[in-house]
């Protein structure tokens, strides 16, 4: 009897999670993305969260999670330079986008979550040859972090994006593996235990693996 | 020599190119989330290193960076593939082609004199610090109808725009000083700056013994100066200026007689300038225009002296010819202009013309020279996008020359094919023209153009930061000048040849390999030569390897490069005056060549509680590390009795020495993710 119920239970939430689904796409794409790990699954997400920013024009989360596709895609592509360019350069865009859809002055906790992942679309362009591309695109990546945290000295997703560029530094240059330690440890305890709905959520999976780099 | 070390130096560590300039032109009709496809560009033939590089592709810095290049491009860019291992001489040998028929350009304008004036037997060398160039293409067959007379290859670098920011540097090597500034205007729209070098190697070697006995320098004394202004939107005005001077003089034994020594004393004196400009003119149109101007004194004088130093006059032979002086001074300018017109779909078509004024004269072996020569030429080339895959260059020059008094055209043509895979097959094909040496058109006025014709086919693969390439040619010289007993364009030859190349950024954490491979078979029938004969500037078979591996916990840098070549030919050629023909009366190849250097490199702030926190270290390095002898060819005496080797001054090549940097900071703008 308990079985059949739990079973029903399964059901009906199951039924309502569909219905949800469909009412709305974008939940339906988070929802996905949560779960997203290879560079397939996060190049048909940003097709459709761009397909839902161009339907919608004027919400910034679309554009948002686009660029944040495009910059996953870049770091995935991290040792393969002669890819990422494409993928940046629309990431760059969409990031934009969403920037100049937001109010500068009430909306800085958004601001700070696009600046972000800015920071991290800048980074990707230092991917492509850090050589030719690393003294312009990474001084843009840091500006952008700057500015995600100020904006919102709190943002775990700015403090992730903070100590992975501390643990992927040289020393000479300012890199500090233990500082990075420090800072995703911080980013996953202002991270919640689980995390729903359309608002930037992510992070967890992204600092427990920088973390697991550092002994 | 330690000369531009310093910059060799500061940018080993790969991070402080000078990438300005590459901010990318928004693409505004593009939607969010579509893609730029991946455009197919041809560059059979050449590699390219540029600012721009993605991946596994080249930088400028990773050309010039390799160990044992003494800061000269020449020399970094034999670690590639088509390019001879010579020991005995500056400059690039490319697929079976002399040094002569390889040219340098900087921004359209040729650097006619690259190097010291030559010393036999020792390389001498560039003026020209290689981190001056954002983009350095190395064409060792089919290059572009924008660029001529070079048979065999063709060297094209693009000057810096901007410094990144204002900063002075200081080095200090046992033999080499040098300091120089950089100050960059507000806004970036302008920039300044200066340096200055004085090598003076006698005081190294006292301690590391030389070969040749030293009676003057070597000691070389470079100064140059440069200005940028950004005008308009697009536009941009570049100077540059280099003035240089050279005293070399040392005595060797004299190889037909024990008692006597043969002395050589070089003193050159060197000034390049150029000018240059670059606007867009509208969204479809750009212009680049340039001007240089050359001036160039070499005074040579060898000579015959006893153990004491005095000199000796003999007159019979060989010994009567052995006290000569020679003058020369040429003036050299340039003239180009070239026009870009950009059509749609990518489709690009430049056109333009150019104009070299050379003027020589002075004394040489007691006979007096006077030379000009008014070369112009008029080119036209189309990049074609034919498919989404293929993409073609076609082009023509047309040249003509006042001391040849000939025209001739030039055919280009490239294509290239990519693959769905990423591969890409590219084809080439081109004539180029190349007037005789100078000293062969003081005497002789009925000569004409010599001509190689090159095919080149080769398949490129770019993925994982590995690049792969495989490149075959076919190439046919005519016309290449012959000495007496009937002088002129009776010579001919052909090269042919295999070559591969493999970069590698990925495999291993921090460090970056490259091997190649070159396999060539050439004979020409030149100069002396009496019919065609693999020529001594050629081995069948060169391999190269360098490596490049940061320690970024300790600010290490470890630079090692190992090249091989099977042995070269060499020739006792002499003339038979009864048969009156040129005439081999012995021959040989040399030993296998092989060569390991190494570059070390520690990064450290001296002053670190600064606020302007400086970039400095210590560096040295050895060149043939492991002290292998090397030959490199040998003289024969008159009368073909003797043999003596050509090697190396010295066994190895040391260097070691502090350099510091101010005004550059670079925190947390680095990543060291490779």
């Amino acid at each position: 009897m308990r079985t059949i119920m739990i079973t029903l239970l399964a059901l009906v939430m199951a039924y309502t999670t569909v219905s949800a689904q469909s009412a709305d796409p974008l939940q339906d794409a988070v929802t996905r993305l949560d779960k997203a790990a290879s560079v397939k699954d996060y190049e048909a997400l940003e097709k459709t969260f761009s397909g839902i920013a161009v339907s919608q024009k004027t919400a910034w989360l679309p554009y948002y999670y686009a660029a944040f596709c495009n910059a996953k895609i870049g770091f995935l592509y991290q040792d393969d330079g002669e890819r990422i360019e494409p993928y940046s350069k629309s990431g760059e865009e969409q990031a934009k986008q969403a920037i100049s859809l937001l109010n500068a002055d009430k909306q800085k906790k958004e601001l700070a979550e696009v600046n972000t992942v800015l920071s991290m679309v800048y980074r990707t362009r230092v991917f492509i040859n850090p050589m030719t591309y690393g003294r312009q695109y990474g001084s843009l990546s840091q500006k952008h972090l700057e500015q995600a945290k100020q904006l919102d000295p709190q943002n775990p997703r700015a403090l992730y994006v903070e100590a992975w560029v501390k643990y992927y530094t040289p020393k000479l240059w300012g890199g500090d593996k233990q500082r990075a330690k420090q800072l995703a440890e911080e980013s996953l305890a202002k991270l919640p235990g689980t995390a729903a709905g359309v608002e930037p959520h992510w992070g967890r999976k992204e600092d427990q693996e920088l973390l697991a780099k550092i002994k | 020599m330690q000369k531009y070390l310093i910059t060799v130096l500061l940018l080993l560590p790969g991070y402080l190119v000078s990438a300005q300039d590459n901010k990318d032109k928004k693409d505004s009709t593009r939607l969010p989330g579509t893609r730029a496809l991946k455009m197919v560009t041809v560059s059979a033939g050449a590699f390219e290193a540029s600012d721009k590089a993605k991946g596994a592709s080249l930088t400028p810095i990773d050309a010039v960076t390799v160990a044992g290049s003494y800061a000269d491009i020449t020399q970094a860019l034999r670690s590639l593939p088509g390019a001879q291992q010579i020991g005995e001489q500056e400059g690039l040998f490319v697929r079976g082609g002399t040094s002569y028929e390889t040219k340098q350009f900087i921004d359209g304008t040729l650097l006619k004199y690259p190097n010291y004036p030559s010393v036999p037997g020792i390389t001498q060398y560039a003026r020209i610090n290689p981190f001056l160039f954002k983009g350095i293409l190395f064409s060792s067959g089919g290059y572009s109808a924008l660029y001529g007379q070079a048979m065999s290859s063709a060297l094209i670098m693009e000057s810096v725009d901007m410094p990144e920011k204002s900063s002075a540097s200081f080095s200090l090597f046992p033999a080499n000083i040098g300091t120089g500034f950089q100050k960059l205007g507000k806004g970036s729209r302008s920039s300044f700056g200066a340096s200055l070098s004085y090598s003076n190697q006698s005081w190294y070697n006292n301690i590391i013994q030389q070969r040749p006995d030293y009676f003057s320098g070597p000691e070389y004394l470079d100064g140059n100066a440069n200005f940028r202004i950004r005008t308009g939107k697009t536009g941009i005005l570049k100077f540059y200026t280099n003035w240089s001077s050279s005293n070399v003089g040392m005595y060797n034994p004299d190889i037909d007689s024990a008692a006597l020594r043969a002395g050589y004393l070089v003193k050159g004196r060197n000034g390049y300038n150029s000018l240059s400009y670059r606007t867009a003119l509208t969204d479809k149109w750009k212009v680049d225009v340039s001007a240089a101007y050359t001036y160039n004194h070499n005074t040579t004088a060898t000579s015959l002296t006893n153990g004491d130093g005095k000199t000796v006059i003999l007159h019979e032979e060989p010994y009567q010819y052995k006290n000569r002086y020679n003058r020369i001074r040429s003036d050299f300018a340039q003239g180009r202009i070239v026009f870009t017109h950009i059509l749609p779909g990518n489709q690009t078509l430049r056109f333009g013309a150019e104009h070299f004024y050379t003027n020589d004269k002075g004394v040489t072996n007691d006979s007096l020279i006077r030379f000009t020569d008014q070369l112009t030429a008029a080119f036209a080339e189309g990049d074609l996008y034919v498919a989404d895959n293929i993409a073609a260059k076609a082009g023509a020059r047309l040249e003509h020359s006042t001391a040849l008094n000939k025209w001739v055209v030039a055919p280009r043509l490239s294509v290239a094919y990519m693959l769905k895979s990423g591969g890409q097959f590219n084809l080439a094909y081109g004539i180029f023209y190349q007037e005789p040496q100078e000293e062969f058109m003081y005497y002789n006025r009925n000569l004409t153009f010599s001509s190689a014709t090159h095919y080149v086919l080769n398949y490129t693969r770019k993925e994982n930061n590995r690049f792969f390439r495989v490149e075959a040619y076919y190439k046919q010289y005519r016309d290449l000048i012959k000495i007496k007993p009937q002088e002129g364009n009776g010579g001919k030859g052909y090269a042919k040849g295999i070559e591969l190349f493999f970069r590698d950024k990925k495999t291993i954490r921090n460090l970056d390999y490259w091997i190649t491979y070159t396999y060539l078979d050439t004979r020409r029938d030149f100069q002396n030569y009496p019919y065609e004969l693999k020529p001594t500037f050629a081995a069948p078979h060169t391999a190269t390897i360098a490596i490049k591996k940061s320690f970024p916990d300790i600010n290490a840098y470890v630079n090692v490069s190992y090249a091989f070549a099977a042995g070269r030919p060499y020739y006792d050629i002499r003339f038979n005056v009864p048969d009156n023909k040129w005439q081999v009366y012995d021959d040989g190849t040399t030993k296998n060549y092989s060569v390991v250097n190494l570059h070390v490199a520690y990064l450290t702030p001296f002053f670190k509680h600064w606020k302007q926190k400086d970039f400095s270290g210590i560096a040295f390095g050895v060149n043939n590390l492991l002290g292998t002898k090397q030959v490199f060819g040998y003289n024969y005496s008159f009368d073909g009795s003797r043999k003596v080797p050509m090697t190396l001054p010295a066994s190895r090549y040391y260097f070691i020495g502090f350099f510091m940097n101010f005004g550059i900071d670079r925190t947390n703008d680095i990543l060291d993710n490779l």
